[in-house]
């Protein structure tokens, strides 16, 4: 049952559609955002907004909230697990410190006023359970991004230069996947792990495979944009959490230069701030934060998100698996590892941010002025859940983004080889309400395509946030904590035109939708099917008609046809 | 001081966190504190008979508490004597303050606890002053005796404190441990694995294993992880 | 009759051990399956079955039995809900559900085989890969304290012994080693044999630790039968391959030292990682062990031994393991589905269970169907049912139903069961 919703006298910061805190109405019918002309008043539930804000629903567009990484996190720490955030009754009980139950993950983005996550990698072989774990996850809209960047497919193909099976490839795999778009995580480097090695340069050879991380790279950008992918490539780069990698970073960057594309960036290169150091080694490591935000807002293909870590608890989880095992050796914390098929790898590693550490404090700081150089239409906040630490923080990273004080306060508890090694304390500028709206929901939906998505105009999606702080007279800069109060909890979070949240209390589970991505007509999938055939014969351990995802399989999936 | 007896055979477990500052409560507040029979949240009162004789801070378990569970836990001071069984997790992350068990304890002895005294009469099963699942660390300080047998796991992860078993002990005696004294007058299976410091002292027959290299007066290992820890026998 | 033509068999997933074969085929016609190792065709053909639902050996509907199992559930103060490693994802999510909104302990196979390889995981992580890396990469690779041969027949070929992939063409390519306390059958299909004293696994993997590190003083001449100069061998073998695989079974888990013994064999692997790669993993058993651990993990945040008396979950397998709660009389009802703890449980367990009321849910009727109050017969998954189960290295399939039933799906079953249970609670 949907209810019309007539939202009153709210103020309205919508980036999208240049509405920058005006008071007005906004009506809601069968879960869309209408014309007040299409609502009976009458009938309408009236929700009173008077000095409240109102913005679309939050969107992370780069979370690890589904499939064996966040379940086996689940597995290997059962320290985790105990805390208790609700008990069962009318919804399920929900447990977690940082690594949340699938329930809690849901029911915590809807206390937070966020509606859509999506989930940043998924193995392709495991897409299956990637799915059941996002079907587990309430209250949201969701969509996974599996992981091409050494699946050996997409390694012989670039090599060969075969450029229409590569197309070919990616269609056939978002479709046997249900798939939202290109991950890309460490290309190469995945593979020359099986080996023991790792790519750490964008020219340095896949062994078996006569291919470079550029050429990978390169290939795959340009396929994503022939097939007219909703979203674009997004990369975890080569090199990531080397002191000296920035410079990787801005290479790679470059690799994009010659595409564009109207509608958004041809690459979003994820949790930037792992990849921004300089410095030859951890004694003289530096951030390079600066170089890559330049870089960034110099040109307009390109977008990042920031993986801000924040102090806590974070269990390190990435496709990177060289880079685990290297994470690992650092910290001789516990250590999973995952080699898939012939498709990549993940490694997991538990890791706790403490303020006092130099090395700790240098990556909070580098996130931070990567939120604070880069341009707002470039750079969308993330904490690279869990790698950085919880999502249910990004209230922090906001209200730090807006205030210098605040910044200048939390200076004084981190390590003072953060004064020295970055320049956060000398940045002045502090984003606007309007900004970080911008950072945490039309940029988001901008970046993956999703036009119904990260604003109120007519026709989007009736996800809303509403929260206890009046734009007109908040002071971001100097009431921090004000901010950092009003966007913990919503006052009301608003789900395809439901009230699901309020106050911070659960009011109502829902099921959001799955969004996957149909581009098999914009390629000649019969081009690959011989190779299909062949590589899965002799590379897999399983049957090519039992590999991959039915829709029906899927609680509420929906088909986005790349036309 | 407070007394508490059970007013019937359990059917299934009950978890009851009560520590000796419960004494110190009113009548009315002890009768109502909360505890669970399997899944019923349940009063004190319910469940056990009160009796309340001033208001030290000493409790007194007559009779089977072989199914309450948590007794003692996180309790910081007073004195708990038991004088029968009792069930898991006793003085479990124990501050300070004593416990006596006359009969026999389960699992979980004083695990993680960081203070205070803790001694068994009888026997006590696995995990005496181990880490909880998933934690760094298990016992830090205070003492545990055990006057007789006690199962697997004893000790793991120890990071201070003293455990002394005067009956014997089965496998993994302080594997991991960093720190503290682990003493057996009996007998005991595998000893020391991965253990980075720290003393055990075993009198009866036991197994060093492999990653220990003889010293003077004992072992001294384990070299899989670069550890300092010392094996006797006494 | 003649043969069918393979090509006219329809293809199913082999709903028996944690190999899940799903090459294998079937002939609706005939009854009979194709490709199935001993294990998988006796599964996959006629057998008894259990007739109708019955409460007390009398024949009910599904709706009555159901309704009778929710009452027991629901008046039960501490209900264990056990087994569901043969079943598929799909049931085990509402049996989790169930068991939490039922307050009651929710428990599942692996606790008596491979949980202690759970644990391990907790302690150090684990290093593994998936069944295709150990086909395609591994040029060694261990049995420890697993018998493939007669516990995952078709594994050998498909995946570890004789399989072949990118970078290993031929058997001579791949060096495999059975590590056992007796000469397995599997034994006979290795290059190297070594047999170890029962209860030693520990001491002899920290003697290939201390081996691989180079603190060879620290080994003592003979370590749990094997001699010093043997494990060197082995030390210098595992070294040196390019890509190894360890996979452990129940003789590790099972015997003593159990999770300790998987741990420290993780911390060898770390270890060799650190001059080659080296995987391990365990030889799991049911078709969907894994499942069974992996549901409740992103449900409830466990895998195995989780209470929800108080309302939200808690793990101790100490405690709330299946025969740690029988053996201390801690329920007083138990739900057994696609599991037969009476054939296989402890004495002291299964008097414990002949004291309580107890509901079953299966295909098949077994030893503890004798002792249920309440017996629902369930349709068979990967013939009659179809669903989500991982294979032993997580892999995701989709088994199949090809076979049309009265009997309804685990579930099914659980759905109603669910219904009942919220509708009695006031929950929606």
């Amino acid at each position: 049952m949907h209810h019309m919703l007539h939202i009153k006298n709210g103020i309205v910061v919508d980036p999208k559609n240049g509405i920058n805190a005006e008071k007005m109405d906004i009506f809601v019918k069968e879960g869309k955002i209408v014309e007040e002309s299409e609502v009976d008043v009458k009938e309408a539930k009236v929700i009173d907004a008077s000095n409240k804000l109102v913005v679309a629903g939050g969107f992370d567009m780069h979370a690890h909230i589904a499939g064996s990484k966040i379940n086996t996190g689940r597995e290997m720490r059962p320290e985790e697990m105990r805390t208790v955030r609700l008990i069962a009754g009318k919804f399920r009980a929900s447990i977690g410190r940082v690594l949340l139950t699938s329930p809690a993950i849901g029911y915590e983005y809807a206390k937070m006023g966020y509606t859509t996550a999506f989930e940043a990698a998924q193995p392709p072989v495991g897409a299956l359970h990637t799915h059941e774990e996002l079907d587990a996850i309430p209250m949201i809209d969701k969509a996974a991004l599996p992981v091409f960047g050494n699946w050996h497919f997409v390694l012989k193909y670039v090599a060969e230069k075969e450029w229409e099976k590569l197309r070919a490839f990616l269609a056939w795999a978002l479709e046997r996947t249900k798939g939202f778009g290109v991950k890309v995580v460490n290309p190469g480097g995945v593979e020359a792990w099986m080996y023991g090695g790792n790519c750490k340069s964008l020219d340095d050879e896949v062994p078996g495979f006569n291919v470079t991380p550029r050429e990978i790279i390169t290939g795959l950008i340009q396929e994503t944009e022939n097939l007219g992918l909703c979203h674009s490539v997004h990369l975890h780069c080569n090199n990531l959490g080397t002191p000296g990698n920035y410079q990787t970073t801005i290479e790679t960057m470059k690799l994009a230069s010659k595409f564009s594309n109207d509608k958004r960036q041809v690459l979003h290169v994820t949790h930037v701030q792992f990849n921004a150091y300089a410095g030859s080694s951890w004694r003289d490591v530096a951030s390079g934060a600066a170089e890559i935000a330049k870089y960034v807002n110099s040109v307009d293909n390109i977008t990042i998100d920031m993986g801000q870590p924040i102090f806590g608890h974070a269990t390190a989880m990435t496709g990177d698996a060289p880079f685990q095992f290297t994470l690992h050796k650092l910290t001789g914390s516990r250590w999973s590892n995952k080699d898939s098929e012939i498709e990549g790898g993940a490694g997991i590693v538990p890791i706790a941010y403490l303020p006092k550490n130099p090395v700790h404090a240098l990556q909070w700081a580098i996130g931070l002025e990567l939120g604070l150089l880069i341009d707002s239409d470039r750079v969308v906040l993330s904490t690279d859940y869990p790698n950085g630490g919880p999502f249910t923080e990004y209230p922090y990273v906001m209200a730090m983004l807006m205030s210098k004080k605040m910044r200048e306060k939390e200076l004084e508890r981190v390590s003072p080889y953060v004064q020295k090694a970055t320049g956060l304390a000398a940045i002045d500028n502090e984003k606007t309400l309007y900004e970080i709206i911008q950072m945490t929901r039309s940029l988001p939906a901008r970046v993956m395509g999703m036009d119904n998505k990260g604003h109120l105009g007519i026709g989007a999606d009736a996800d809303i946030a509403i929260y206890n702080l009046d734009p007109l007279s908040i002071d971001t800069a100097n009431d921090f904590e004000a901010v950092y109060k009003a966007f913990k909890t919503s006052a009301y979070t608003i789900k395809g035109g439901e009230i699901i949240a309020k106050d911070g209390e659960l009011v109502k589970e829902i099921w959001g939708r799955t969004f996957w991505v149909d581009a098999t007509s914009n390629a000649s999938i019969e081009a690959i099917d011989s190779d299909l055939n062949e590589m899965f014969e002799k590379y897999y351990s399983l049957q090519r008609q039992n590999y991959g995802v039915e829709e029906a399989w899927l609680r509420k999936p929906e088909r986005l046809v790349m036309g | 001081m407070l007394k508490l007896k059970p007013k019937i055979d359990f059917e299934v477990s009950v978890e009851a966190e009560i520590t000796p500052q419960l004494a110190t409560l009113s009548s009315d507040e002890i009768s109502n504190f909360q505890v669970y029979y399997g899944k019923e949240k349940t009063k004190l009162g319910d469940l056990f008979e009160i009796s309340k004789e001033g208001d030290d801070a000493k409790l007194v378990l007559d009779g089977d508490f072989s199914m309450v569970k948590w007794v003692g836990a996180r309790m910081d001071d007073g004195e708990i004597v038991v004088k029968g069984d009792i069930g898991d997790h006793l003085g479990a992350y124990m501050t300070g303050g004593k416990i006596v068990v006359e009969g026999n304890a389960l699992d979980w002895v004083g695990a993680e606890m960081k203070g205070g005294e803790i001694v068994v009469e009888g026997n006590a099963r696995n995990y005496v002053g181990c880490a909880y699942w998933g934690d760094m660390t298990g016992m830090s300080g205070g003492k545990i005796t055990i006057r007789g047998n006690v199962s697997n796991y004893i000790g793991e992860k120890m990071g201070g404190g003293e455990i002394e078993i005067f009956g014997n002990a089965g496998d993994f005696i302080g594997t991991e441990m960093k720190d503290g004294t682990i003493t057996i007058h009996g007998s005991c299976g595998f000893v020391g694995g991965d253990m980075k410091g720290g003393v055990i002292k075993v009198k009866g027959s036991f197994e060093v294993v492999p990653g220990f290299k003889k010293v003077e007066d004992g072992f001294e290992g384990d070299v899989n992880v670069g550890g300092k820890g010392k094996i006797t026998q006494f | 009759m003649p043969e069918t033509k393979e090509e006219e068999l329809t293809n199913v997933i082999c709903t028996f051990c944690g190999s899940v074969c799903d090459d294998v085929l079937f002939d609706v016609e005939k009854y009979k399956g194709k490709k199935f190792c001993k294990l998988g065709s006796a599964k996959f053909s006629k057998k008894e079955r259990i007739k109708a639902p019955m409460i007390d050996g009398k024949e009910v509907s599904y709706e009555e039995a159901i309704e009778k199992a929710v009452e027991i559930l629901l008046n039960a103060k501490r209900p264990l809900l056990y087994g569901w490693a043969s079943t598929v994802n799909e049931a085990i999510r509402l049996g989790v559900i169930l068991t939490e909104k039922v307050g009651g302990v929710y428990d599942q196979c692996a606790s008596v085989c491979h949980a202690p390889g759970t644990l391990a995981l907790i302690e150090e992580g684990v290093p593994g890969g998936s069944l295709g890396e150990v086909k395609n990469r591994a040029d060694v690779v261990i049995f420890w304290g697993s018998n493939p041969m007669e516990a995952h027949p078709r594994h050998p070929v498909r995946y570890s012994v004789r399989a072949k992939g990118l970078l290993i063409k031929d058997r001579k390519d791949r060096k495999v080693v059975v590590v056992d306390v007796r000469k397995t059958k599997s034994a006979n299909m290795a290059d190297l044999f070594i047999q170890i004293k029962p209860g030693y696994d520990y001491p002899i993997i920290s003697a290939l630790r201390a081996l691989v590190k180079g603190e060879e003083d620290a080994v003592p001449d003979e370590v749990g039968g094997v001699s010093k100069q043997q494990l060197k061998e082995l030390a210098e073998l595992m070294k040196n391959a390019k890509y190894g695989a360890l996979l452990y079974g129940l003789g590790v888990t099972q015997s003593r030292g159990r999770d300790r013994n998987v741990e420290n064999a993780i911390k060898l692997i770390q270890l060799l990682n650190r001059h080659t790669r080296w995987i391990i993993w365990p030889m799991r058993g049911h078709y969907n062990v894994v499942g069974a651990g992996d549901v409740p993990a992103w449900e409830v945040g466990y895998t195995y031994a989780i209470d929800f008396s108080r309302g939200y979950p808690r793990f101790s397998p100490g405690e709330f393991a299946a025969n740690e709660v029988l053996q201390r009389g801690d329920c007083d009802a138990a739900l057994i589905i696609a599991s037969d703890p009476v054939a296989h449980f402890p004495k002291a367990s299964v008097a414990h269970l002949k004291k309580i009321p107890v509901i079953q849910i299966d295909p098949f009727p077994n030893m503890t169907t004798l002792i249920s109050k309440v017996v629902i017969p369930s349709a068979m998954a990967g013939l009659e049912a179809e669903g989500t189960a991982y294979r032993m290295d997580g892999i995701p399939f989709r088994v199949k139903k090809i076979i049309d039933t009265e009997y309804w799906s685990d579930e099914k079953i659980l759905e109603l069961m669910l219904e009942k249970v919220n509708e009695k609670l006031g929950l929606r």
